[in-house]
């Protein structure tokens, strides 16, 4: 067993924390104050590869598997959050799924965009009335002459309005619940599709959210990705890679917690003596250090099953729940190091807080996670 | 026109450093190439992508692991490296002769190298290097042109700045300044694994042998005066005129 990272996988996690904190780190306190959607660094990002990490060298991406997915995606968290779960979401949803299930025309057509970062993606599974329970969304797609015309809406969509390519999953077959869904690409400027104001957040405010409408929207029969009523199974396979980059964001943003409440307990002196002294902070410190470790563990290993090709869906939701969870644990913990002045925004880690915690929330909530893990134990003891 | 560009591998800025028996220890780790000569790089690299320059052979002395800085140079754009390899901590005198040799046995015409070396803290390899070759220097150059066989540059001197020429081939050392570089993009450090990289090892003598190395200790010098108000800021005035001697 050897848990050290290969030296090649190194030495891109420290190209990529340079570029991380020489150019993403410095813009995210204004991003978080006046939101905007980070077009310039994503631009840097897609230059440096960031944007399709996952996708093959043939379509202009990197072709790196899950675990180096894992490690770069931390790197850009721990500089801004919100950058990393724009990246997050086009690395991992609309990327993986054409990949997996698109046919070579399709591939063709949109990979290359997507990995340059010449086109930013959505995923568009959430409804207003169909969060956790995603199967019951509503959004409809009928069968016209030469394609489909959509009609409903969804929420929450990371990046609506400003994203060029939409894979979104509409019921063609109401009757047939989850087997009756279909995945579709549509882009932008498809007339019919319109899109909600920005959602006024806790956190991450740069990694806009909006909620998307399809009023009558026409959808040629070659954007289907897939076959019809197999959306559902397509967009839960992809959301184990996808599970793998927030908890691989959830650590990034914990480590720069971390980092900074243990730099603080140096330097703050209380009662004549710099804080980490008191044991009450030093036991903070060693507990924020050992979720974080855990959850590293947790998360690279099951990014190594799926790079194995392994069935890994246990695994992957075990490493978003310790993530995350651990992540809004070891913020809520630096606020408290930093005492008064970890509630201040002239520091970071109220921030941190703040980003930290949607990662128990998207692509799953914690308690999802555990309905995916206590399912899977049943499957292994019942079998 | 070929072009030559020194790279060092050396701590990182950030690097912890433990003194261990006389000699500073850092993880393998912790070496990046030096910040001053991803300037001659950089320099290297534009000159080629003006059209300027026909190649970029990027040369490092030191041990196996100085192969990453290498890697790094090709990374950002270089097309092929030598490694002059030694265990030996040589001193910029000991590798100035190598290194003259390596500039020669590539067939280059222009030598960058690193206005100073952050290992060394040192900036006499650049100069010393010309000497060997017998070709003139321009150090601590802020900027550098290519027009035909002449090299314009600029370069700091201490009430401002000279503006230098010189027919090829010349050596020249950066500085800060000379030009933004690149960061290595994660496609080209992925390619920069299957640019050619040749290893040769060598044998030299050092001319400076370390004999110890000690990390400067970090006591803490914060003084906390004690006293009413009044005391306490006639005290601090007389400490910040007499002693620190800032007022
Ligand atoms: C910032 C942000 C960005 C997002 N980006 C996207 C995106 O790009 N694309 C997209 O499709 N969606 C996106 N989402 C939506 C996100 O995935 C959903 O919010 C999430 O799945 C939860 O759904 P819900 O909000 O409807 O909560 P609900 O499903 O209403 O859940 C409410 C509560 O009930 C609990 N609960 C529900 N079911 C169970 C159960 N069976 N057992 C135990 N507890 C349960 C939940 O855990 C939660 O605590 C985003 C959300 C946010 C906040």
């Amino acid at each position: 067993m050897d848990f050290a990272l290969p030296d090649d996988l190194l030495a891109l996690q420290r190209a990529v924390r340079d570029f991380a904190q020489r150019e993403i780190a410095p813009v995210a306190v204004e991003l978080d104050r006046e939101p905007r959607f980070p077009r310039a660094t994503l631009r840097k990002m897609g230059e440096m590869g960031l944007l399709g990490i996952l996708t093959p060298e043939a379509y202009g991406g990197l072709g790196l598997g899950y675990l180096a997915y894992a490690v770069l995606l931390e790197e850009i968290a721990a500089a801004d959050a919100a950058h990393a779960t724009i990246a997050s979401v086009t690395n991992g949803m609309p990327q993986s799924l054409i990949l997996t299930h698109g046919s070579a025309a399709q591939r063709d057509r949109w990979l290359p965009r997507l990995a340059a970062g010449d086109a930013i993606g959505a995923f568009c599974l959430s409804e207003p009335h169909a969060g956790s329970d995603a199967a019951a969304l509503r959004t409809r797609a009928r069968r016209v002459d030469g394609g489909y015309r959509l009609d409903g809406s969804k929420a929450w969509i990371t990046s609506g309005g400003e994203a060029d390519l939409y894979l979104v999953l509409a019921k063609t077959d109401p009757e047939a619940g989850a087997r009756g869904i279909t995945a579709f690409v549509l882009e932008r400027d498809t007339p019919g599709l319109s899109f909600g104001a920005p959602e006024r957040k806790l956190g991450q405010h740069a990694a806009i959210t909006t909620s998307v409408r399809f009023d009558d929207a026409f959808v040629p029969e070659d954007q289907r990705l897939g076959e019809e009523g197999q959306g559902f199974v397509m967009a839960m396979s992809a959301l184990d890679g996808g599970r793998v980059g927030i908890a691989a964001q959830a650590l990034g943003i914990a480590r720069a917690a971390f980092a900074a409440a243990a730099r603080h307990a140096e330097e703050r002196e209380a009662f004549g003596r710099p804080i980490r002294e008191f044991q009450g902070v030093g036991f903070k410190l060693a507990d924020m250090a050992t979720r974080i470790e855990a959850a590293r563990l947790l998360t690279h290993r099951a990014a190594w099953l799926l790079d194995r090709g392994t069935q890994a869906t246990k695994e992957v939701s075990m490493a978003k729940l310790a993530a995350s969870e651990a992540a809004v644990f070891v913020c809520d913990a630096a606020v408290q190091v930093f005492g008064g002045y970890g509630y201040s925004a002239d520091y970071p880690v109220e921030r941190y807080l703040r980003d930290a915690r949607v990662t128990t929330l998207y692509e799953g909530t914690s308690e999802i996670q555990r309905v995916v893990i206590a399912r899977q134990i049943h499957r292994e003891t019942a079998r | 026109m070929i072009i030559a560009t020194y790279v060092k591998h050396v701590p990182d800025a950030e690097a912890r450093l433990a003194a261990d028996g006389g000699r500073i220890a850092v993880d393998d780790h912790a070496y990046a190439l030096d910040g001053m000569d991803e300037y001659g790089v950089e320099a290297a690299v534009r000159l080629k992508e003006a059209g300027l320059a026909d190649e970029v052979v990027a040369l490092a002395i030191g041990p196996a692991r100085s192969e990453a800085a290498l890697r790094t140079a090709l990374a950002l754009g270089a097309d092929r490296a030598v490694l002059l390899e030694t265990d030996d901590d040589l001193d910029p005198l000991a590798q100035a002769g190598p290194l003259a040799e390596a500039t020669r046995a590539c067939g280059a015409e222009l030598l960058l190298v690193g206005g100073k070396q952050a290992d060394w803290d040192s900036a006499a390899l650049g100069p010393a290097v010309a000497e060997a070759l017998g070709w003139p220097v321009c150090d601590w150059t802020t900027e550098l042109r290519l027009e035909g066989r002449e090299v314009a540059a600029v370069h700091d001197v201490d009430d401002g700045s000279e503006a230098w020429s010189a027919s090829l081939p010349v050596v020249v050392t950066t500085q800060q300044g000379l030009n933004e570089p690149r960061y290595p993009t994660l496609p080209n450090i992925m390619k920069a694994k299957r640019k050619p990289l040749e290893r040769r090892p060598l044998t030299a003598t050092a001319r400076v042998v370390t004999l110890a190395a000690a990390l400067p200790s970090r006591a803490r010098r914060g003084v906390r005066l004690e006293g009413d108000a009044a005391t306490v800021a006639s005290e601090l005035a007389r400490r910040l005129r007499d002693e620190a001697k800032v007022l």
